[in-house]
């Protein structure tokens, strides 16, 4: 309730100076490389005749990643499904995150209970040796594209039980993280930045 | 009192392989025996003195040699017992009080796990905390202490 969130997404350097300052902009879309329609203000109503515009450009263009590719992305990060796997105190910012007072559903996340349903990964918690199996299963069992969430100091880096002998130091030994959100625990405001950091990262992907 | 009766129905049981009866704070006392009358006395403790109840088994290591200690409860006269044992270092094992108390089992893996004592008779005496495959017994005072990025561990995918 005093420090502002410093959540830092993972592939961006531009980013990194900027948050050292405390009030980091968001990374800002080159709205030149995103053609024909604006994605920032896209409804849903509009998905249709948008989508069918990119088709029949693509068609004619044979432009394939500058043209479906927006509309993937706009879909893809406006429904982000977390799985629903608490793993220690982070996992009680996890679920207040969905209560009514933050309500994390009006950005389209939620939980769902089946790795098979999801496309996002927060690991909220300590990762022990015991259950890090375990974790890569449920990662490899998610469908592609699929992204991960490292919340908290202890999937970060491990935390206070860093040099355990029990304790994964970072699960990014384990899976590839996207965002990192620092904190102990992090307040469910500081988890809706980091998902909404990913979606930012899910703007600018082009491959 | 209680101890002192406890104390000689032992000694008269179990001979020379009874140790001795230490005070203990709040307890009866804590009983020292050789490893090698284990499973008697467990079943002499539960069936003619009443410890009806094991609350928790544990281990030390002593760097010279390792110590398993067992808490024990009893309804009939509502007081705990402890009992401890010496093990060598370079080959800790004791016979199972699974048979006896199978509460014995979770907390008997959890001392191989992280002891290194191993129980003869266990009916399931795998790790508890760590993944199958870890190489120490990271209680132990050898136990490396490293960095955490250097640390190898074979996390199994079973």
């Amino acid at each position: 309730m005093s420090a502002p969130p410093q959540t830092v997404p993972a592939p961006a350097p531009a980013a990194a100076p900027a948050a050292a300052g405390g009030d980091a902009p968001l990374p800002v879309v080159d709205q030149a490389a995103v053609p024909f329609f604006e994605i920032e203000t896209l409804r849903a109503r509009e998905f249709i005749p948008a989508a069918k515009e990119a088709l029949t450009s693509l068609l004619k263009e044979k432009a394939e990643g500058n043209v479906i590719r927006p509309v993937f992305n706009w879909a893809g990060r406006n429904s982000l499904f977390p799985l629903h796997w608490g793993l220690a105190c982070c996992a009680i910012e996890f679920a207040a995150a969905f209560g009514a007072r933050w309500d994390a559903e009006r950005f389209g996340v939620v939980p769902r209970s089946s790795p098979r349903q999801c496309d996002l990964l927060i690991v909220n918690g300590t990762v022990t040796w015991k259950v890090a199996h375990k974790l890569i299963t449920l990662y490899e069992q998610m469908p592609e594209p699929k992204w991960a969430i490292a919340m908290g100091n202890c999937a970060t880096g491990g935390g206070p039980f860093r040099t355990a002998y029990s304790v994964v130091p970072g699960v990014d030994k384990l899976i590839p993280v996207d965002v990192y959100i620092a904190g102990c625990p992090p307040r469910p405001e500081n988890m809706l930045d980091g998902v909404l950091r990913l979606e930012q990262l899910i703007k600018e992907r082009r491959d | 009192m209680r101890g002192v009766e406890l104390s000689a129905a032992l000694a008269a049981r179990f001979g020379d392989k009874f140790l001795g009866l230490d005070p203990f704070p709040g307890l009866v006392g804590r009983v020292r025996f050789d490893p090698s009358v284990a499973r008697a006395l467990f079943e002499y403790l539960r069936d003619e003195q009443g410890f009806v109840h094991l609350t928790m088994v544990g281990g030390i290591d002593w760097v010279d040699h390792r110590e398993v200690f067992y808490t024990l409860w009893s309804d009939r006269d509502r007081t705990y017992l402890q009992l401890s044992a010496d093990l060598p270092a370079d080959h800790p094992t004791i016979a199972s009080a699974v048979p006896v108390w199978p509460g014995a089992n979770a907390h008997e893996r959890e001392a191989w796990d992280l002891v290194g004592i191993r129980f003869e008779g266990h009916p399931d005496l795998r790790r508890i905390f760590m993944p199958e495959g870890y190489e120490f017994h990271p209680l132990l005072r050898s136990f490396p202490i490293h960095e955490p990025e250097e640390l190898e561990v074979k996390a199994r995918s079973d």
